[in-house]
């Protein structure tokens, strides 16, 4: 035979199925571009010598790793739709002569052109934009410095080892497949499995049962630390119920519709029902990713949209303060210390110092239950406690500026969270008299979310302070938490000079110190916020590529399917009118399914996500919502434009 | 009472840039009495596909007209046309049409249902029709648990179902085997019986020996037609066969 022979018949048949190999080729390139660019702005060493460079390499490598894992799934899934669409083409050439042997030379070829064509343009683009993103990443982090960029040659190795790897791994999955069928099973190809499902009710109760499960849970969890542990066991919940129900729940309900005859043979239910029986069978489980990749898409969007936007506000309930200082367990000749040090860093470094307190506290962990404080000294901390700041008038008043007094068994109680509205409160085996619960304080800002409550507990003085808390513990301690707040005014040059100062200060002390500046929280809060926010946006994306493809994959095969289905229809008197609006109504239904699931998915996920945006400080809730229905609307546009282009491929198969 | 009446059907096929001409039927006259069993013979591209397309009206012919119980099919709307076609016409077709996700019931259902019939109206008109064809046992399987010939008799059940005016076979004994073909078409002649029309495409001998009269068609025309009047089925076939002989050796002309 012709040398060139398998060569031009590997070309030719690339230009006849470009319908559903070009897509594919797409999105190949584009997974290896994105691929390419987080490799190579990951281990890109202009980056690593920016401070608080760590913690974004190391989220960027995350999603190196997240996107490897996700295109390797993702180009397998994608490819057993090509096969599966070029069966009978392929049992052809089986029938008329070619040998399996042959065969596989000639896909071998194919992929070999798609493969090299997918790197050299993925390679290429990902060169010409990694540039872009990493002006993009670099503004997102806050860095106004120009770095150089260059091609990484580590990136591109990386990049094809990965890539022709997976390549390599679908090409001998379809060698083996073709190689295990009969040529009469290949012609046959797509006409298989046309057998109506089976009701499968067990199954379908335990998705459901799953489902509610995973709702529940993410309902109900109160705390942010329980909101961690939950929130997997949530989502793993959710997707097997999600699984379960596309696939068999889906089909119970559609049999049950069909089982009631006055609903089931009206012309519109007629055709509807036992259509959506039939996709059903062969598409719950494509539904079921699509309503998977965008529930994915829609969290990692809004949860990283709002942390990166609300970081102002995270930087002002974490730190009310330019600094804080906090001396634990100490005594009064230690904060004398800090006290000098502050005063002389102020003179030397030419600031003023426009506020400075400190307060004496003693903390420990407690039980709510009734108007009771209780303290387990067995148990260690968990995730439903509270804690407790007792704090002595006198501090309190010079903080607030106020002149408060207090009788022996008196306190004022403040929490950080909502009002616990306590008349009187047993701490330590004695009963105080709330004087007034206050409904705001500069001991620390209220908010709608956090960690975990602090209940301020204001007491008549030091003494009774020590007694309460060495009553609980059985012990004669005096030590206190020294807190002091800071803030200074100068020039930034004079407060950046100050901060630093501060934090060197406090190495130097031979007790146990610990100071937080916002002003250089801020910079490891960019990267880290700006770093989730770029892996946010860049995994949405490529989620996003990969429901489109997963769509228009699902339009083109159930197109070909159902031709021959609607062809019977009209020999047997449908019209054409009805044909369209019963394609319609099915190709909506199914195509929204997955969309709406998300949206329910997204709601019922709202609570357990707001709890753990509390870990990292974020508690605007209002703001989340806000994000969240904006990433959830413009999703939905988008995937109402793929749908309205992919539906016009599907009517003119049909048609 | 004529059903059916065709005049001058002439159908031209144009290649798609205009090239060549294809005259599929040149000039086809025929007409249909009330209750008989007509069958037109023919060879592969003699036109009968394109003339039952026609009368189906799945396909416009370039001149003629085509009467279907006095009405001429030209003058109906193309936004009644499913309708007209639903309600008096009934098809039967060589591979069987069923939809494979309805059971046999469903299938047979479906021109009701698209007429917007309610169920107890539907299931009413079902047994009589599904006892008479004898497949009342596998209403409620679905087209591939059910061998050929049945699937066939669900068909027939699925044309017979509206009462039409007229059903239309389209080659129906071509995917069956010899016992599937004699009942259904021992089916076919006891519907004809009852009153129905049939009007029957075929190049099988056996399956238009059982009609009431044989039309032939050649090169687009009817070149000649047998009444059966008093003759056995055996002597039909014969007399079909020597027919047959004739037009393909050229001997016959119009009698």
């Amino acid at each position: 035979m012709h040398k060139w022979f398998y060569t031009k018949m590997a070309i030719g048949n690339i230009g006849k199925n470009r319908k559903i190999i070009l897509p594919y080729l797409i999105m190949s390139v584009g997974i290896i571009s994105m691929f390419y660019i987080m490799h190579a702005i990951a281990v890109n060493e202009g980056l690593a010598s920016l401070p608080g460079a760590v913690s974004i390499i190391a989220i960027l490598f995350f999603g190196t790793v997240v996107i490897g894992i996700f295109s390797a799934i993702f180009m397998f899934y994608t490819n057993s739709f090509l096969i599966k669409q070029r069966k009978k083409e392929i049992g052809l050439y089986n029938i008329l002569g070619l040998e399996k042997k042959h065969i596989a030379k000639m896909l071998s070829i194919e992929t070999l052109f798609i493969a090299l064509t997918a790197l050299a343009l993925g390679l290429f683009g990902g060169i010409v934009l990694s540039k872009l993103m990493f002006m993009i990443l670099l503004k997102l982090l806050g860095f106004d410095v120009t770095l150089k960029f260059t091609i990484s040659g580590i990136s591109i190795l990386v990049s094809v080892v990965l890539f022709g790897g997976i390549f390599l791994s679908t090409l001998l999955f379809n060698i083996g497949h073709i190689h295990l069928a009969r040529p009469i099973e290949l012609l046959k190809g797509g006409n298989l499995g046309e057998r109506e499902p089976k009701s499968k009710w067990i199954m379908a109760l335990i998705g459901a049962i799953s489902l509610g499960a995973g709702y529940y849970i993410a309902q109900t969890v109160e705390s942010p630390l329980e909101a961690i542990f939950m929130f997997f066991i949530a989502v793993v919940l959710v997707m097997i119920g999600t699984y379960l129900l596309f696939t068999t729940g889906s089909i119970v309900v559609l049999k049950m519709l069909r089982r009631n005859k006055d609903f089931y043979y009206k012309t519109k239910n007629f055709t509807s029902v036992s259509g959506m029986i039939y996709r059903m069978k062969q598409n719950a489980v494509g539904l079921a990713n699509i309503c998977i990749l965008s529930t994915a898409v829609l969290v990692s969007l809004s949860t990283t949209v709002s942390l990166y936007m609300g970081m102002e506000d995270v930087l002002e309930s974490r730190y009310p303060h330019e600094i804080g200082i906090m001396i634990p367990d100490g005594i009064p000749e230690n904060q004398e210390k800090v006290t000098a040090m502050v005063h002389r860093l102020a003179d030397e470094r030419n600031v003023e110092l426009e506020h400075f307190n400190t307060v004496r506290t003693k903390g420990f962990p407690t039980v709510v239950e009734g108007n009771e404080f209780t303290v387990d000294l067995e148990n260690g901390f968990d995730y439903k406690m509270s804690f407790v700041q007792l704090v002595p008038l006198e501090d309190f008043n010079l903080l607030e500026n106020s002149s408060t007094s207090l009788q022996e068994n008196e306190v004022l109680i403040y929490t950080n969270l909502e009002m616990l509205g306590l008349e009187s409160i047993v701490v330590g085996g004695n009963e105080f008299l709330v004087k007034e619960e206050l409904s705001d304080s500069l001991l620390e800002p209220k908010t709608e979310s956090a960690l975990a409550m602090n209940i301020y507990v204001v007491v008549e003085d030091i003494e009774t302070l020590h007694h309460i808390y060495n009553t609980i513990y059985g012990e004669e301690d005096q030590t206190l938490d020294y807190i002091s707040s800071i803030d200074v005014a100068g020039t930034e040059e004079a407060e950046l000079a100050f901060n630093y100062g501060v934090y060197g200060g406090i190495a130097e002390f031979d007790f146990a110190v610990r100071a937080d500046s916002r002003m250089l929280s801020k910079d490891s809060f960019l990267s880290a916020y700006g770093g989730f926010l770029f892996l946010g946006i860049f995994l949405g994306t490529l989620f996003l590529m990969a429901t489109v493809l997963i769509i228009y994959y699902k339009q083109i095969s159930e197109g070909y399917d159902d031709k021959v289905r609607f062809d019977i229809m009209q020999k047997v008197g449908m019209d054409e009118s009805e044909v369209k609006s019963t394609i319609k109504r099915q190709i909506v239904m199914v195509f929204f399914m997955p969309l709406i699931a998300a949206i329910v998915h997204i709601s019922f996920a709202f609570n357990v996500i707001v709890k753990m945006l509390a870990l990292f400080g974020f508690s605007n809730i209002s703001l989340f919502m806000i994000c969240t229905a904006v990433t959830v609307l413009i999703f939905a546009i988008i995937y109402f434009i793929v749908y309205a282009l992919t539906a016009r491929a599907y009517y003119k198969i049909v048609q | 009472m004529v059903i059916l009446e065709v005049n001058n059907l002439k159908k031209v096929y144009t290649t798609r840039f205009g090239g060549n001409q294809v005259k599929a039927l040149s000039n086809v006259t025929f007409s249909v009495e009330k209750g008989e069993y007509v069958a037109i013979m023919g060879e592969s591209g003699s036109g009968k596909t394109t003339l039952l397309n026609i009368l189906a009206a799945l396909d416009q012919p370039t001149s003629g007209e085509v009467l279907l119980g006095g009405k001429n099919m030209k003058n109906i709307k193309s936004s009644e046309m499913s309708a007209f076609r639903r309600d008096h016409l009934g098809f039967v077709f060589q591979d069987f049409n069923l939809l494979d996700n309805f059971s046999i019931e469903d299938n047979i259902f479906l021109p009701l249902v698209l007429a917007k019939n309610d169920y107890k109206t539907i299931s009413a008109k079902l047994s009589p029709i599904a006892k008479k064809l004898g497949i009342e046992e596998i209403l409620p399987k679905f087209p591939y648990e059910v061998s050929g010939g049945e699937k066939q008799r669900a068909a027939v059940a699925r044309a017979l179902i509206t009462s039409p005016l007229l059903v239309l076979a389209d080659e129906p004994t071509g995917a069956l085997d010899s016992r599937a073909t004699d009942h259904l078409l021992e089916l076919f002649t006891k519907i004809n019986r009852e009153g129905q029309t049939v009007l029957m495409v075929t190049h099988s001998t056996k399956a238009a020996s059982h009609a009431g009269r044989v039309l032939f068609i050649k090169d687009g025309e009817v070149f000649h037609q047998i009444y059966r009047g008093d003759m056995t089925t055996e002597s039909m076939y014969q007399k079909i066969s020597d027919t047959l002989t004739l037009i393909t050796t050229g001997g016959l002309q119009d009698a």
